[in-house]
């Protein structure tokens, strides 16, 4: 072991990713942060008025669009966890049923190949008022369906997590089937032997098995509404009007549009903040699950 | 006794013959006799559920042969009248980006050049890194990985503005090489921990006897190491090259006028708001943008999902 600790070269090694991680991650956060309570306008200011730190952080939730932009973020999460329902139910079909399962894997799990940017643009083209989806289902004579969601800002939001859904249901799938598959055979047969009806089965006995599996796609669900942009810049570019605005698009529109680096950094920060609480369960329950794995062992 | 008599046995299907009769056959060519109502039933929604998922890429390869006459008809799920490239054409050569008339082509091979650097410099760093974190004892290695745990989750916001100066300051911003180098540093935390994990279950008798063997770090990780990594390198060449490729908001960042790659060319063209909208070229042009990463997933999907369920945390 002594032999190792003195080479030199694997410590060198680390060296510029150690760099990238200071400067272009950590550096970079204290930056925006310390922005973020500076009166910074287009270019970067460096005095901060300390009687008045929070200035910025007054004026972003005094902004109409983004408390909209926080709603709206509400609202995609909760309408993309219908992603995850309909992952688990594909995958459970699909695990069952182990006829096609190739086929349809590959089906459901194609549109996570594609750019978000190439998903908007079809979605915004099945959505369009004219010549889309609606002319379509009006011309079979339902004239009181109404698909033009993205036209209008009440349905708008619902347009977005369509596409949300079609996107990522695929991938939620894939981490399901895998949780599937690890599940022991023997309870199948054991559920079989005590005629354990098919629902029951799964709302309690192979649910409560997978909670791992659902918190992991929890979580990695809330990091991706988190960082949705690319979608509503294909779909909407946060219209009509602002009712599509989340808060990724809100900071960069900030930053890019309007030239506001004090306030984009403030709203950067809370972006930063709300990523923490969703991230801080994921580093319990993988310290948990470490534990439990050390337990597990020792036995 | 198989599954499928666990579900016979314990949820009766309501009329198994009738719905194979009517909805059954078209559906599974290899019908095997174990065949249940249920099963029916569970395969007829599982395609329902694919065709629904298929409906974008079919009204969108249809919609990009059509003429702009038909497609002011409104019959979007209609089949071409008659099939042309036209619409093709256009996206590649003459459809317009801002100011820019020049087609989607000035982004495809915007792309291609981001894409070969980004490969080189995002792999090159982290699987050093993942090596040297893995399998040598180097001081704050725990802190490290865990700090680079963290850094995989931050949003790109936070670092946006930081990250422009200091690319202004190194004179690449809006360069290939700008779009390039951020590549690889939001990568790498992400693929630093793919290529730890990988390495870590090496055996260390392996390490030990390429140590005693008096083998220098480069010339282990060259001569052992890198020659055991042909299947987590080609994971992760697959994972970069689709997320490189479909990577809009560094582009659009990072891109300038210059630099910019196909998936900015096509959000320009779609969100264009002034004269007629020809939507033959704008799906032409989404389609042009997605066929590298389909042509990828079609051919090595397994190798794409690997790669994706690993670097999951990436967004």
């Amino acid at each position: 072991m002594n032999l190792r600790w003195s080479r030199w070269s694997p410590q060198l090694a680390l060296v510029p990713a150690g760099l990238v991680t200071l400067i272009a991650f950590i550096g970079a956060i204290l930056w925006t942060i310390y922005l973020s309570l500076t009166r910074s306008r287009r270019l970067p200011e460096y005095a901060i008025d300390w009687s008045e730190w929070g200035r910025q952080y007054e004026r972003l939730f005094k902004d109409s669009a983004w408390i909209i932009s926080l709603q709206n973020l509400i609202i995609l999460g909760l309408g993309s966890a219908l992603a995850i329902v309909f992952g688990f139910i594909l995958a459970a079909m699909i695990d069952r049923e182990k006829r096609g399962e190739s086929l349809f894997r590959t089906v459901f799990l194609y549109p996570l190949a594609i750019s978000l940017i190439v998903t908007g643009a079809a979605w915004r083209w099945i959505f369009n008022p004219e010549l889309g989806a609606e002319h379509f289902i009006h011309s079979l004579g339902l004239t009181w369906v109404n698909a033009s969601w993205l036209a209008r800002p009440e349905t708008a939001m619902y347009g977005v997590i369509l596409a949300s859904v079609w996107q990522s249901a695929g991938f939620y799938m894939a981490l399901m089937l895998a949780g599937l598959k690890s599940i022991n055979s023997e309870i199948w047969s054991a559920a079989r032997l005590d005629g354990v009806g098919l629902f029951k089965l799964y709302t309690e006995i192979i649910i409560p098995m997978m909670k791992f599996t659902f918190v992991t796609c929890a979580i990695l669900l809330s990091l991706g509404v988190i960082k949705a942009y690319d979608v509503i810049v294909a779909m909407t570019n946060g219209g009509p009007g602002q009712s599509t605005y989340v808060p990724a698009y809100f900071t960069i529109q900030a930053l890019s549009a309007k030239g506001n680096l004090g306030f984009a950094s403030a709203a950067a920060v809370v972006m930063l903040l709300i990523t923490a609480i969703i991230f801080l369960p994921l580093v319990l329950l993988t310290a948990w699950q470490q534990r439990r794995a050390a337990q597990g062992g020792a036995r | 006794m198989t599954e499928t008599t666990f579900f016979r046995r314990t949820l009766p299907a309501q009329s198994p013959s009738a719905e194979v009769a009517v909805t059954g056959a078209p559906y599974f060519p290899r019908r095997k006799k174990g065949m249940t109502g249920r099963s029916v039933a569970v395969l007829v929604f599982l395609t329902i559920c694919a065709l629904f998922f298929c409906i974008p890429l079919y009204v969108v390869i249809v919609t990009s042969f059509k003429t702009m006459d038909q497609i002011r008809e409104g019959a979007m799920f209609a089949l071409p009248n008659i099939w042309t490239l036209e619409a093709w054409d256009h996206a590649w050569n003459t459809a317009c980006s801002g100011t820019r008339c020049e087609g989607l082509k000035v982004g495809f091979w915007n792309s291609v050049a981001i894409l070969i650097p980004s490969l080189g410099l995002s792999i090159g760093l982290s699987i050093i890194t993942g090596y040297a974190l893995a399998l040598w004892n180097v001081k704050w290695a725990g802190t490290f990985l865990f700090v680079l745990f963290i850094c995989a989750f931050v949003p790109f916001q936070i670092i946006m503005f930081p990250l422009i100066s200091m690319t202004a300051a190194l004179k690449v911003y809006g360069s290939i090489w700008g779009v390039a180098i951020i590549h690889s540093v939001l990568a790498m935390p992400v693929l630093v921990l793919i290529f730890r994990n990988y390495y870590k279950d090496i055996p260390q008798e392996i390490m030990s006897a390429a140590i005693m063997d008096s083998g220098s770090f480069w010339k282990i990780f060259f001569e052992i190491i890198l020659p055991m990594s042909g299947n987590i390198l080609i994971v992760v060449l697959i994972l970069q090259i689709t997320s490189i490729w479909n990577d809009y908001l560094i582009g659009v960042t990072f891109g300038g006028m210059g630099a910019q790659p196909m998936t900015v060319n096509l959000a320009n063209l779609i969100t264009i708001s002034t004269g007629t909208v020809r939507y033959n070229d704008n799906m032409a042009a989404a389609l042009l943008t997605a066929i590298p990463p389909l042509v990828i997933y079609f051919f090595v999907g397994k190798l794409f999902v690997q790669g994706i369920t690993a670097g999951a945390i990436k967004g």
